[in-house]
C-alpha cells in the first residue's frame, strides 16, 4: 500500500482558505437559525458552502452532485425560472393595480442597477482598471440592485459573468439586509414633514377580471418591448395567472408551496456549492459585496427622490417614503417603509402603498434585467 | 466609458417606457372594467 495519508484524510488538505469558507458557511447557518435572518435561504446556502469546501469531498468536481446541480439548474436558467412561477403565484398585485402610479417608483428604483453598473465599470475596464471587471461583469454586478435573486442568477448566467456565484450570493444575502441598508437613506433624503404625510388606506377597488387580464397584458407589453425579459416575466406572470384565474387552485398552491420550496432547497444548496474558496476569496469578490450595498442604496435613493417629486406634484399627498419600496425586495422593503412611516407618526400606515411600489418593483427589475441583456451585446 | 453611459441612459429609458406603457394599459383597464358586486 503506497498511499499517502493526505490523499484520503480531508483535514490534512485543509488550508486557511477552505477553513475560512467553512466558517462563512457556519455563520450563515447561525444567522438563519439563531437570528432568524432569511433562514429559508441562508440555511441551504450555508450548508452548500460547508459541503463544497470540505477537502476531498468531491461535490464540486466534475460529476459531483454540485457540479451536476449547477449545470442542470443554474447554467440552464431552470431554477430561477421555476422559482419565478412560485413567486408569481405568491404575489398579490392588487395593491399595485389599485394604485398604478406606483409603477413609476418601481421604475425609478432600477437606477440602483444601472448606477452600480456604471461605477463598477469605471473601477474595472472602463477607466481605472483597478479590478478585473469587464462590461459583462459590471452589468451582472449591477443586477444585484434588482434586489431579486432569480433575476440576478438569470442575467449573470446569460451574460456569462465569471463572478456569477459571488453575485448570486450577494443578491440573496442583501435581501436580508434591506431593513439595515434602507432606513438611514430614507431618513437622510426626507424631512419629518414629508415622512408624516398620511395616505388613504382605501384605494379604488379593482375587478377580479382586471387581476386575471393583468398578467397577460404584462407579458405582452414587456415581451414585445423588451423581448429578452420574456422568460422571466413569462414565468412570473404564469404563476400569477394560476393564482388569479380561480379555476386551478391546486396548481396555484403547488406553485406557491411544493414547487417554490423544492426549488428553493435546490437553488440554495447549489448557490452555496458555487462558493468555492479558490474562486471566492478574492479582492473582486469583496468589491462585489461592497457594490451590492451601493446598488441597494442607489435604488432606494432613486425611489425616494422620485417619491419626493411625486410629493410636490401631488401637492403633498404622496409620502416619499413609499419610493424606497420600489426596489423589488418583496415584501421586506414594503415592511421597512411601513415601519419608518409608523416611526414618524404612529397613525401613519403606508404598507399598502409601499406594497404597490414593491410589486411594481418586481416587474421593473425584470424589465431592467431584460434591458441589460439587450444593451450589453450591442455595446460589448 | 461613453458606451457605459449610453447603457445607463438607454436602460432607464427602456424601463420607464415599458412601465409607462403598463401604467397606461392598467389605468385604461381599471376604467373599462369596473368591479362587480361579487368582486
Amino acid at each position: 500500500m503506497d498511499i499517502a495519508a493526505g490523499e484520503f484524510l480531508g483535514f490534512l488538505n485543509l488550508n486557511w482558505q477552505l477553513a475560512t469558507m467553512l466558517v462563512v458557511g457556519g455563520i450563515l447557518i447561525y444567522l438563519g437559525i439563531a437570528k432568524d435572518v432569511e433562514p429559508v435561504l441562508l440555511i441551504p446556502i450555508g450548508t452548500g458552502i460547508i459541503l463544497a469546501n470540505i477537502p476531498l469531498g468531491g461535490l464540486v468536481d466534475e460529476g459531483g452532485i454540485f457540479a451536476i446541480l449547477r449545470q442542470a439548474g443554474i447554467d440552464t436558467e431552470l431554477f430561477p425560472l421555476l422559482i419565478f412561477v412560485g413567486i408569481g403565484a405568491m404575489i398579490d398585485f392588487g395593491p399595485f393595480l389599485e394604485r398604478p402610479y406606483t409603477v413609476l417608483l418601481g421604475a425609478a428604483a432600477q437606477f440602483g442597477i444601472f448606477g452600480t453598473f456604471f461605477l463598477v465599470y469605471l473601477l474595472g475596464d472602463g477607466w481605472l482598471h483597478l479590478l478585473d471587471f469587464s462590461l459583462i461583469d459590471a452589468a451582472s454586478i449591477g443586477i444585484i440592485g434588482s434586489a431579486d435573486g432569480p433575476t440576478s442568477i438569470y442575467v449573470s448566467t446569460v451574460l456569462g459573468s465569471k463572478y456569477a456565484a459571488a453575485i448570486v450570493v450577494a443578491a440573496y444575502s442583501y435581501m436580508a439586509m434591506v431593513p439595515i441598508i434602507q432606513p438611514p437613506i430614507m431618513r437622510l433624503l426626507t424631512t419629518k414633514e414629508e415622512r408624516n404625510v398620511k395616505m388613504p388606506i382605501k384605494a379604488t377597488a379593482v375587478s377580479q377580471r382586471t387581476k386575471i387580464i393583468f398578467p397577460i397584458v404584462t407579458v405582452l407589453i414587456v415581451g414585445l418591448m423588451a423581448p429578452k425579459a420574456t422568460p422571466l416575466i413569462g414565468f412570473l406572470m404564469f404563476g400569477n395567472l394560476l393564482r388569479e384565474c380561480g379555476v386551478v387552485e391546486r396548481l396555484s398552491m403547488a406553485a406557491q408551496n411544493e414547487l417554490a420550496n423544492i426549488v428553493t432547497i435546490l437553488l440554495g444548496i447549489t448557490v452555496g456549492g458555487m462558493m468555492i474558496a479558490s474562486e471566492f476569496l478574492k479582492l473582486e469578490t469583496i468589491m462585489i459585496f461592497i457594490m451590492g450595498i451601493v446598488a441597494f442604496a442607489l435604488g432606494t435613493a432613486a425611489g425616494v427622490i422620485l417619491g419626493k417629486i411625486m410629493y410636490l406634484a401631488s401637492r403633498r399627498k404622496i409620502n416619499p417614503l413609499i419610493g424606497a419600496a420600489g426596489i423589488s425586495a418583496f415584501p421586506m422593503s414594503a415592511r421597512v417603509v411601513q415601519r419608518e412611516g409608523l416611526k414618524a407618526d404612529p397613525q401613519n400606515h403606508l404598507l399598502m402603498h409601499a406594497a404597490g411600489a414593491n410589486t411594481a418593483g418586481q416587474i421593473a427589475s425584470v424589465v431592467a434585467g431584460g434591458a441589460m441583456l439587450m444593451l450589453i451585446p450591442l455595446f460589448g | 466609458m461613453i458606451d457605459a453611459l449610453w447603457i445607463v441612459v438607454l436602460g432607464m429609458a427602456i424601463v420607464f417606457a415599458v412601465l409607462g406603457l403598463l401604467l397606461g394599459a392598467m389605468t385604461l383597464l381599471n376604467k373599462l372594467i369596473r368591479p362587480r358586486e361579487k368582486d
